[in-house]
C-alpha cells in the first residue's frame, strides 16, 4: 500500500486538485453561467504563492511564520482573486447570454501576456524552487483532500439554501428570476466570485506541489479541459464535476498506449459526450436510478 | 528630425503627438493595420454568419483557419518535414498559388459544413442547450488540431517567397524624409479581402440566396413557414463561413508561415474580440471590428510589442462596459 500510494502518489493528488478545478466552473454553471475564467485564477493563485514562497521581501515573514505561511498564500490568494473576479465579473454580468463566457477567454489571454511579460512572475521561464509544503507528493493530499471535502459540503449545503436555489431560477429562467425579485447580476457574481476564490486557492495549493510555476498553468487549453470535466461528469449536481475531474484526470494514463493520437480521442469524446450524453456522466447515473426507483418502488421520494 | 505634417484634429494624431511618431511611422503603421485587419474582418465574418443565423459561437472557427492554411500548402507546396504520419512525404502538386488558395478556401468551406452536420445538427434537432454547442464544436477544434499534429507535425511550414509570381517582395517610398515599406503580401491581402467582402456584400443584400439568408437570421419560423430551406441555408452559411476562415488562414500563413497546428488558436479568440467589438451578429461591425482592431495592434509601441497580444482583449473588456451592444449591433430588449 505504502509503495503504491509513494508511486501513484503525484497521479491521485492531481486527480483531487482538478475535480476541485472542474468545481470552481461548477458554481457559475450552477447560475446557468458559463465562466473559463478558473485556469487565470489558478495561475494567478500559484504566482501569489510562488512570489510569497520565493522572494526576498518576504523572507522574515517565512522566517517568522515557517509552515503556516502556507495557510495566508492560501488566503492571500483567495482573497486576491476574489476582488479581481468582482471587477471582471460585474460588466460581463450585467448582460445575459455568452458575454460571460467571451470576458473569461478575454481575462485568461490578458493575464497570461501579463505575466509572460513581468519581471516578478518570472516572464516566460516563470518561477522556480517553490517551498515545499510536504516532502512527498502523496503527503499533498492532506491539503486538496480536506478542501475537496469541503467544498462538497459546501456544495451540498448551498444547494438547499435560499442562494442555491436562487441560482438554479436564474438558471432556468433569468427573466422569471428576476420578476421573482432575485437580482440576477448579484448571484451571477457571487457564483463566479465562489469559483474564482476557489480555483486561486487551488493554484496556492498546488504551486509548492508542482515546486514550478509559469504562464503555461493558465491558458485556453486548460479552460477547455475544465469545461469538459464539468461537461463530461454532468453539470447539474455536484457529484458531475468530482467525476468528471478525477476520472478525465486520470485518462491520460489510461490513454498512454495510443500516444499521439491521444488527444484525437479526447476531442471525439467531448463531440460524443455533448450529443449523447447531455447531462453527463452524473446525469446518465441519476436516469438509471430514477428508473430502477420507478421500476421497483421506493418509499423516499427525491425532490 | 520630428516633421510637422498633418497637425491637427481628431484623435489619432493625438496620438500620433503623444507617442513621438514620424508621419512615415504613422503610414506604415495604418497600412500594416488595415492590412492585417481585413484578414481579421475576414475570419471574423466567418464567426459573424453563424453566430447570426443561430446565435451560437462556432469554437472550431479557429481550427479550420489552420486547416485553410494546410491545405493550401499541401496543395501548392506538399512538401512535409520530419514528424508526424505524413513525414518525408513530397507530393509536389504545383498547383498555382491563386488555385490552391481558392481550392483550399473550398475545402475548409466543405469542412465547415461537415462540422456543421456531426457537431451543431444532432444538438439543434434535440432542442439542446446552446452551451453544449459551444462543447461539441470545441471538441471538433481539438480533433482537427490533433490530427494535424499527428499527420504532419507540430513544425513550421513557410510558403516560398515566389508563391505569389514573379514580383517585387516589398515596395518603398519616402514620406518627408523617412522611408515606408509596404510588402506585397500585405497589398494581395488586403486586396484578396477587398474582392471577398464585395461579392459577399452583394450576394447578402442582392441576392435570392442572400434575402433568405437574411430572413432566416431574423426568424427562422417565419422563414420556414415563406418556404425557404432552413437547412439549406444553415449549411450554405457554414460552407461561407469555413470559405472565409479558410481563405483568412492562407493569407495569414502566406504572410507570417504556418507556425503548427496551434496557429489557429490565437486568431480563433482575437476573432471572438473582433465580433465582440463590432457587434455580435452585425455583418458591416465585424468588419469595422477587424480594421480597428488590426489598427490598435499595428500602433502598439515597439517597447510594449509584447503586450501586442493582449490588445484584442483589453478592446473586449472595454467594449462589455461601455457599449455592450458593440460598434454597430443593435441593443436587445428583452420579450417575454
Amino acid at each position: 500500500m505504502d509503495d503504491f500510494l509513494q508511486n501513484n502518489g503525484f497521479l491521485i493528488v492531481t486527480m483531487v486538485q482538478q475535480a476541485l478545478l472542474a468545481m470552481s466552473l461548477y458554481y457559475p454553471l450552477m447560475s446557468g453561467q458559463l465562466s473559463l475564467a478558473s485556469p487565470g485564477f489558478y495561475a494567478l493563485g500559484g504566482y501569489v504563492a510562488a512570489i510569497i514562497g520565493t522572494i526576498e521581501y518576504f523572507a522574515p515573514w517565512r522566517d517568522a511564520l515557517g509552515w503556516s505561511i502556507f495557510p495566508l498564500e492560501w488566503l492571500a490568494a483567495g482573497i486576491i482573486s476574489g476582488v479581481l473576479a468582482v471587477l471582471v465579473g460585474i460588466p460581463a454580468l450585467r448582460l445575459r447570454g455568452i458575454y460571460l463566457a467571451l470576458a473569461t477567454i478575454a481575462f485568461v489571454e490578458i493575464l497570461r501576456v501579463i505575466c509572460l511579460n513581468l519581471e516578478i512572475t518570472g516572464g516566460a521561464i516563470g518561477i522556480f524552487g517553490v517551498p515545499q509544503l510536504f516532502e512527498s507528493r502523496w503527503s499533498y493530499i492532506w491539503t486538496f483532500g480536506p478542501l475537496l471535502i469541503l467544498m462538497l459540503f459546501f456544495s451540498y449545503r448551498i444547494d438547499r439554501s435560499r442562494v442555491g436555489r436562487a441560482f438554479k431560477a436564474i438558471r432556468e429562467d433569468e427573466l422569471a428570476a428576476d420578476a421573482m425579485g432575485i437580482n440576477p447580476t448579484r448571484y451571477k457574481v457571487l457564483a463566479f466570485v465562489i469559483g474564482a476564490v476557489l480555483a486561486g486557492v487551488v493554484g496556492a495549493m498546488s504551486a509548492p506541489f508542482l515546486n514550478t510555476w509559469n504562464a503555461r498553468q493558465g491558458t485556453f487549453d486548460a479552460s477547455i479541459a475544465y469545461l469538459a470535466y464539468v461537461l463530461i461528469g454532468g453539470s447539474r449536481s455536484m457529484w458531475g464535476p468530482l467525476l468528471g475531474g478525477t476520472l478525465l484526470a486520470a485518462l491520460p494514463e489510461v490513454l498512454r498506449p495510443l500516444k499521439d493520437s491521444r488527444l484525437i480521442i479526447n476531442g471525439v469524446v467531448l463531440v460524443f459526450a455533448s450529443i449523447y450524453m447531455p447531462q453527463g456522466i452524473a446525469g446518465a447515473v441519476g436516469r438509471i436510478r430514477n428508473f430502477t426507483v420507478r421500476k421497483f418502488g421506493s418509499a423516499r421520494s427525491e425532490k | 528630425m520630428r516633421d510637422k505634417f498633418i497637425p491637427h484634429l481628431s484623435s489619432f494624431f493625438v496620438w500620433r503627438r503623444l507617442s513621438n511618431m514620424t508621419t512615415a511611422e504613422f503610414i506604415q503603421n495604418v497600412l500594416n493595420g488595415i492590412s492585417i485587419g481585413s484578414v481579421y474582418a475576414i475570419f471574423a465574418l466567418g464567426y459573424t454568419l453563424v453566430f447570426s443565423i443561430l446565435g451560437i459561437i462556432n469554437f472550431a472557427h479557429g481550427a479550420v483557419f489552420t486547416l485553410g492554411a494546410y491545405f493550401t500548402y499541401t496543395l501548392a507546396v506538399g512538401q512535409f518535414g520530419i514528424n508526424g504520419l505524413l513525414s518525408g512525404l513530397n507530393l509536389d502538386l504545383q498547383v498555382p498559388f491563386a488555385m490552391a488558395l481558392l481550392i483550399g478556401a473550398v475545402l475548409a468551406g466543405l469542412v465547415g459544413v461537415l462540422l456543421e452536420r456531426l457537431a451543431f445538427k444532432p444538438l439543434r434537432t434535440r432542442g439542446a442547450d446552446s452551451l453544449l454547442a459551444l462543447v461539441s464544436s470545441l471538441g471538433v477544434a481539438l480533433v482537427i488540431v490533433n490530427a494535424i499534429q499527428y499527420l504532419v507535425g507540430a513544425e513550421i511550414y513557410t510558403f516560398p517567397s515566389g508563391v505569389y509570381g514573379n514580383i517585387k517582395p516589398a515596395m518603398m517610398f519616402e514620406v518627408a524624409g523617412h522611408t515606408v515599406v509596404i510588402r506585397t503580401v500585405q497589398v494581395i491581402i488586403f486586396a484578396v479581402c477587398m474582392v471577398i467582402l464585395t461579392i459577399l456584400g452583394y450576394v447578402i443584400s442582392f441576392t435570392r440566396l442572400g434575402k433568405a439568408l437574411q430572413a432566416v437570421a431574423e426568424n427562422t419560423t417565419t422563414a420556414s413557414l415563406l418556404g425557404i430551406s432552413v437547412d439549406r441555408i444553415i449549411l450554405v452559411t457554414f460552407f461561407m463561413s469555413g470559405f472565409l476562415g479558410g481563405l483568412a488562414g492562407t493569407l495569414v500563413g502566406t504572410s507570417f508561415g504556418i507556425a503548427g497546428p496551434y496557429f489557429g488558436v490565437t486568431y480563433g479568440l482575437k476573432g471572438l474580440a473582433v465580433i465582440v467589438l463590432g457587434g455580435l451578429g452585425s455583418i458591416p461591425g465585424a468588419v469595422l471590428g477587424g480594421i480597428v482592431i488590426g489598427l490598435a495592434e499595428a500602433f502598439v509601441p515597439p517597447d510594449y510589442s509584447a503586450y501586442k497580444e493582449a490588445v484584442a482583449f483589453a478592446f473586449l473588456f472595454i467594449v462589455l462596459l461601455v457599449r455592450p451592444q458593440g460598434l454597430l449591433g443593435r441593443s436587445h430588449i428583452q420579450k417575454v
